[in-house]
Order: structure tokens, then sequence, then C-alpha cells
């Protein structure tokens, strides 16, 4: 299935623009170095080394995933903008993009999957990092420890604990990963795609919710218009 | 590679209703926030939610709602399997934590609906667990009665802090109250404070339990008075007779000073340098 190769296409385009203004791209390191923690790690402000996406700032956090294994840069990380230890600013505007090459995806079962990939982010309990809170509009607002930026992590030790817990999923084949703290604006420019998925997403869930196919009436109908295996989700479970 | 852990205090201030709990743990909390090195927990166990009110933090999002959010993702089938509902439910409950500087609040909440509180007690003792290793220490408020600490909602409790004022019923439920903790709770140490003693000499005409450790007494001062009269936050009280006596109690029970945590230090141990 290939129901996000459009918005991944636009984030290749969007990271093409960027190469020049100076993104780096790093292969994810194998073994992460940042030591896990129990659940519930929780980092206090007067803790915090660097808060990403506070609501006061721009952040946009998605996942597109493709079954098409050639769509993905599978282990490579691309940084737009400051890495953790090296921003003087405590606040960073954020931009997280999660790709996945998975296998096995069907018009049957790719809303179960996509929410089973989209809940893992919770499985993440690094020592001294604190999903703070992520909201239904692609924000995520993080934390990490000064603590943690003292033992050297950086954005490719986030990425390659990220990659070991996405590689976790039995169908997850490849992983690529994007951080934006650029700027406002560059993130600002990546959330533009996020909504695009996000709309895309929002279609699904409310077919697998509603099981409704009003669509004079349906606010979703020009994502389904436009992407093809949406429409043939749409049309099987009309059939049944 | 090895994180140092802090051996963290859980403090439980329980008692009958109406003994002035909520200002003792209040009165606790401002004590532990006063050293910036201290990374304190408050969890207002007492679902008429009064520390909250004490502490002036509005709570936007209690225990109760957090149980109910994920009810309701499990009826509409959105929260994936167990395994996932489990990890939603740590980050919930991270997101539902309030933040003071080296303070963070939880609320245990009043479920809107009649009956019983024993689901979101359930969930408090998980939480007591799961939140707890990230703070030097954790207060809590219970709820009057003995019922959370009979379900071992306080089972990891480390300082059990028992509060009567000078009523013969007040001081009559401390060894019910230690009674019921003996088996229920694995605390390192257990004390009682009277509260609201207008003069010492009253301690002698009370019938004090003997096989509990005494901590101290709290005087009646007008300062706590005015605040809970005017609905002042405890953070903002003065040094006073009462805080002071507080303080003392805490010394008494080896809650305070605070045991340094060192997070630099990666030997295997527990840390309690």
């Amino acid at each position: 299935m290939n129901l996000f190769d459009n918005s991944i296409s636009d984030l290749r385009d969007y990271l093409q623009r960027k190469k020049s203004e100076g993104s780096r791209e790093y292969v994810i390191p194998q073994t992460s170095g940042w030591p896990i923690s129990g659940k519930g790690n929780v980092v206090l402000e007067p803790d915090t080394a660097i808060e990403l996406g506070n609501p006061k700032d721009e952040s946009s956090s998605f996942l597109l995933w493709s079954d098409d294994a050639k769509k993905i840069n599978d282990g490579r990380m691309t940084l737009i903008g400051p890495d953790l230890g090296e921003s003087k600013q405590k606040n960073l505007p954020f931009g997280k993009v999660v790709l996945l090459g998975v296998r096995g995806m069907t018009e049957d079962n790719c809303y179960e999957r996509h929410r089973e990939i989209e809940m893992a982010r919770y499985d993440l309990n690094l020592s001294g990092y604190m999903m703070r809170s992520v909201s239904q509009y692609g924000r995520e607002w993080s934390r990490v420890s000064k603590e943690a930026i003292g033992r050297g992590a950086s954005f490719a030790t986030l990425a390659s604990a990220l990659a070991q817990m996405y590689r976790n999923i039995d169908f997850v084949e490849s992983v690529e990963i994007v951080f934006v703290t650029s700027s406002p604006a560059d993130v600002r420019e990546l959330g533009v795609l996020g909504d695009k998925a996000s709309r895309l997403i929002g279609a699904l869930n409310k077919m697998a919710a509603e099981m409704s196919f009003e669509c004079d009436s349906c606010d979703f109908v020009d994502v389904c218009s436009e992407v093809y295996d949406l429409r043939n989700i749409r049309n099987n479970l009309k059939k049944e | 590679m090895c994180v140092a852990k802090r051996k963290t205090k859980i403090i439980a201030i329980c008692g009958k209703g109406g003994v002035g709990k909520t200002s003792i743990s209040a009165a606790v909390t401002k004590i532990l926030i006063e050293d910036a090195r201290a990374r304190v927990l408050a969890i207002d166990a007492d679902p008429a939610v009064g520390l909250a009110s004490a502490l002036d933090i509005s709570v936007r999002c209690t225990v109760d709602d957090v149980r109910n959010l994920l009810i309701n993702k499990i009826e509409k089938r959105e929260g994936g399997d167990k395994k996932q509902i489990i990890s939603l439910l740590d980050y919930e409950l991270t997101n539902a934590l309030e933040e003071r500087g080296n303070l963070a609040f939880l609320a245990i909440g009043r479920p809107e609906t009649e009956g019983c509180y024993c689901k979101v007690n359930d969930m408090l003792k998980d939480i007591i667990k799961s939140l707890s290793s990230n703070f030097d220490y954790v207060v809590i408020d219970g709820e009057a009665g003995i019922e959370q600490i009979n379900r071992r909602v306080m089972e990891s409790v480390t300082h059990l802090i028992l509060v009567s004022d000078q009523s013969a019923k007040g001081v009559g439920v401390l060894a019910t109250l230690k009674k019921v903790a003996a088996d229920a709770v694995h605390y390192e140490r257990v004390g009682y404070i009277i509260n609201r003693i207008r003069d010492e000499q009253e301690l002698d005409k009370m019938q004090l339990p003997e096989d509990i450790e005494f901590l101290g007494f709290i005087p009646e001062d007008e300062n706590i008075r005015n605040s809970d009269i005017e609905g002042k936050s405890f953070l903002m009280l003065p040094d006073c007779t009462a805080l002071n006596s507080v303080r003392q109690c805490l010394e008494a029970m080896r809650i305070l000073p605070l045991e340094i945590f060192n997070p630099n230090c990666t030997c295997s141990a527990m840390h309690n340098h």
C-alpha cells in the first residue's frame, strides 16, 4: 500500500530544499547508548537542558509509511538545525518525521497497523527524555535533561533508540528519521506536510469508526479523491 | 550504562477527617521544595481535592480523568492492545502532572458517578510505584480514614505520618491506622503529629498512643488560619511557628535533610549519597 506516497514525495522535495541550507545527514547508530529508564520518566523544568516543541514554539510530528522499500532511506537520519548539545537556546521549535518501510499492509489491516505504529512512541522510555505532551494536531512537546546532555545525548542517539523501537514491530522493515530544529518557519513548512498526512489518517479513522460513506457530506472527500489506496479502502468497506 | 537512582522518600499523611491533613501536607510540601535541589511530587489522594487549593494549583486533568479517557479509548477500540494502553497510561499521567519549578503535582480527582473509588485507588497505587523514582520526595495527602491504607494503596510508602487533632476520636483513629498499616504498608518509619494545639498542656490531658513515635505537635497558628480563611497558597506562608514545628517533625522522622542524589555517579548501587 502506498497511502503516503504523495506525502513522502513532498517530504523529499522539502529535504532537497533544506540541503542547500545546511541540513546534515547521518547514519543512525546501531546502538543508542542512551540509557533506558523505567516507566513514567519525568524531567522537571529545572532539570531540563532542551525543550523541544514547547506550546509557545512551533511543533510538528508525524509518521509516514510505505511498502515500497525504495522510498525509505533505511538507517538514515536528517537533521535540519542545531543538535541537542549544540543549541544555545533552551527552547527549540521541533519537527519530527518517522518514515517506515513496512510489509504486509493491506486495506483490511492498515487502520489497526497504523494505530500500532502510532502508539509505539509511547513505549520510548529513555533516562532524561520526557515526552511532555502530544496533541491530536500533530504537535509533540518533549524535554531532554541536563544529565542526558551531559552523557552525550544527541539526535543521532535518539534516532537510534527510536529506530530500535520501531524495528521491534514485526511488520516494520526499515526506518528513516528527520528532525527539524532550525527555525519556526522550517517547522511550519514541515507542518503543512504533516497536516496533509494527518488528513489521510483522519479519513482512515472516520471510515473505521463511523462506517459512514456519505461522500457528499464528508469532510475528507478531497483526500479520498486524491489518494487511490484510500478510495480502495472505502470501496471495500462499502461492499462489506 | 548505569543510571544513578534516587532513594525516594514516599511520605503519606493520614488521619481522621478534619484533623488538618491537607494543611500539614501543604506545609510539608512547602518545606521540602525550599531546597531547590529536591524534586518533589505532591499527590492529592483525597477526593475532596484540597491540596491543590492549598498549593494554589489549578488542576487540568486528574487521575480519574485519565482513567475515563482510557476507558473511552478502550470502548471506542482506539487504544490498541493491553500493552499499548499501559504505555499510553504512563504518558497520560506524566501529561497530567502540574509543575511549579521543582514541584510536580497530581490529583486523584473525584469520580463523577456515585460509587466506589477502588479503580482510581488501584491506579493511584501503580502511579506511586511508577512515578516516584523520578523524585526525592513524594508527599501524599491521603483520604480520611483507613480505606486507602487498608486497600494497600499506600503499600510503597516509606514514611507514614499520622495526624490527629486534640479530639479523643482523632487520637483513637491513630491506633487503628497504625494497626492496619502494620500489614498493608512497607513503611520504614511511622509517627504521629498532634495538630492545632493551643497550649502544650493540652497534650497532658490527652490519651496519646504509646506504641507510636510522637513526632511533635503543631501549634494553632494565625498564619495558617488566615491562609485557610483567605484561600491563600501555603507556598506563600511566611516562616512561622507552625511551619517550624512541621520542619522539626520532618527532621525527627529523618525525612530532612535531603539526601543528595548524584546524577553523575555511575556505580551500580542504589544511590544514597
